[in-house]
């Protein structure tokens, strides 16, 4: 019982990353600024790549037919938690260094980045 | 309209090429081992010539033409040294230049300094597994090392050059572990030779298990000082490129005079 529930929730974990990750291209390519652009490819990243990951650890361990299945869920837990750490970082050096560099046109409702260096 | 005409020229007659080459037969792919593949296949750990290691590729390439790789090493080696002496700054040229200072901007935000200091613990974690593991699984010294220089790296760019030099990292240091552990190849090359064997042999002269571990004899001591080697070359020449630009204008201004 408790396979089958591992099992079918692993796979509506990788479905819901798969429609992240068209929304995520979707808005790469027609969002209008470079921000919002940014945000759409880390939905790309974490809603793309983390969860399905996790769904993967969770059908590895839910299976009856793969062999070694503990050594592919603990591989692809561990990769899901690295990426969940790594990819907002990148996401914010990038966009930290282009509102540093000041070359994106854009219209900001606010900017608090910048009111705080002021 | 004449350059996409010749363009789709090709692409036709590629894929008519191929496809009349699967219709013949002409060149059928490989579906048995040839003789000289299960040689290598077999010896590599059982057998009379072994190398005693059960990762094939190693074995070929730090055992059986093991010359070679030396060579590559050592090639590789020079083409770094080439590197360092185009950007070195001599000690008088250093004398010129004390009074140019460049403003340290404090590096990137905290949060990239954090996973900065996480992901450079990992990458040292993961370069050695890949090295140390290089006579079991795929990898080796190489890939090893070249995973290992992605960490100076990563604080190069999170925070900045005299960080790492202030910690100890210096581009003289580097040179001199690279150095070091070339020569300990070397050592592990001349050994057998001094011992009666040939230069570069392996099996049985080294010992297969230490410990009841497998260190394949000499694959798990050629892949741990290249690992060292190739990450510490590859870090002197980040933290060589990463001198800035000013330095090497102001050395030539003063020159001129």
């Amino acid at each position: 019982m408790i396979d089958y529930i591992l099992f079918y929730s692993g796979l509506t974990l990788i479905f819901i990353g798969g429609i992240c990750d068209l929304l995520g291209s979707l808005g790469l390519l027609k969002f209008p600024n470079f921000y919002v652009r940014l945000h759409a490819a880390t939905v790309g990243a974490i809603g793309g790549a983390v969860i399905p990951l996790i769904g993967v650890s969770l059908v590895a361990l839910g299976s009856d037919f793969l062999p070694n299945k503990y050594i592919i869920a603990g591989a692809s837990f561990i990769t899901a938690i690295i990426i969940l750490i790594i990819a907002p970082t990148g996401s914010h050096a990038l966009a930290y260094a282009a509102h540093r560099a000041g070359i994106v046109e854009w219209k900001p409702k606010c900017d608090h980045l910048e009111r705080d260096k002021k | 309209m004449k350059r996409i005409l010749t363009i789709l020229l090709i692409f036709v007659l590629i894929i008519v090429g191929a496809y009349i080459a699967t219709i013949l037969d002409i060149n059928p792919p490989q579906k048995k081992v040839r003789p000289l593949g299960r040689l290598y296949l077999f010896e590599s750990y059982y057998g009379k010539y072994s190398a005693k290691s059960p990762e094939v590729v190693t074995s070929i390439v730090w055992d059986y033409r093991g010359l070679d790789t030396i060579f590559e090493v050592t090639v590789f080696f020079l083409a770094i040294m080439g590197g360092l002496t185009i950007f070195r700054i001599e000690k008088r040229e250093k004398e010129k230049i004390k009074d140019l200072k460049i403003k340290y901007s404090g590096g990137l935000t905290i949060i990239v300094k954090i996973v900065t200091k996480l992901l450079t613990v990992m990458i040292v974690a993961v370069s050695a597994s890949i090295a140390l593991h290089g006579h079991l699984t795929p990898g080796g010294g190489f890939q090893g090392g070249t995973a290992l220089a992605i960490a100076p790296l990563l604080i190069l760019v999170a925070y900045s050059r005299e960080v790492l030099e202030k910690h100890g990292l210096t581009y003289i240091k580097a040179v001199l572990i690279r150095s070091v552990s070339l020569l300990c190849i070397l050592v592990i090359v001349f050994l057998p030779f001094i011992h009666g064997y040939y230069l570069l042999q392996n099996q049985p002269f080294y010992p297969v298990k230490v410990f009841g571990q497998l260190i394949s004899g000499s694959l798990f001591f050629y892949n741990f000082f290249d690992y060292i080697a190739i990450g510490m070359g590859f870090t002197a020449i980040f933290l060589y490129l990463s001198i800035p630009e000013k330095i090497y204008r102001r050395i030539i201004e003063v020159s001129k005079g």
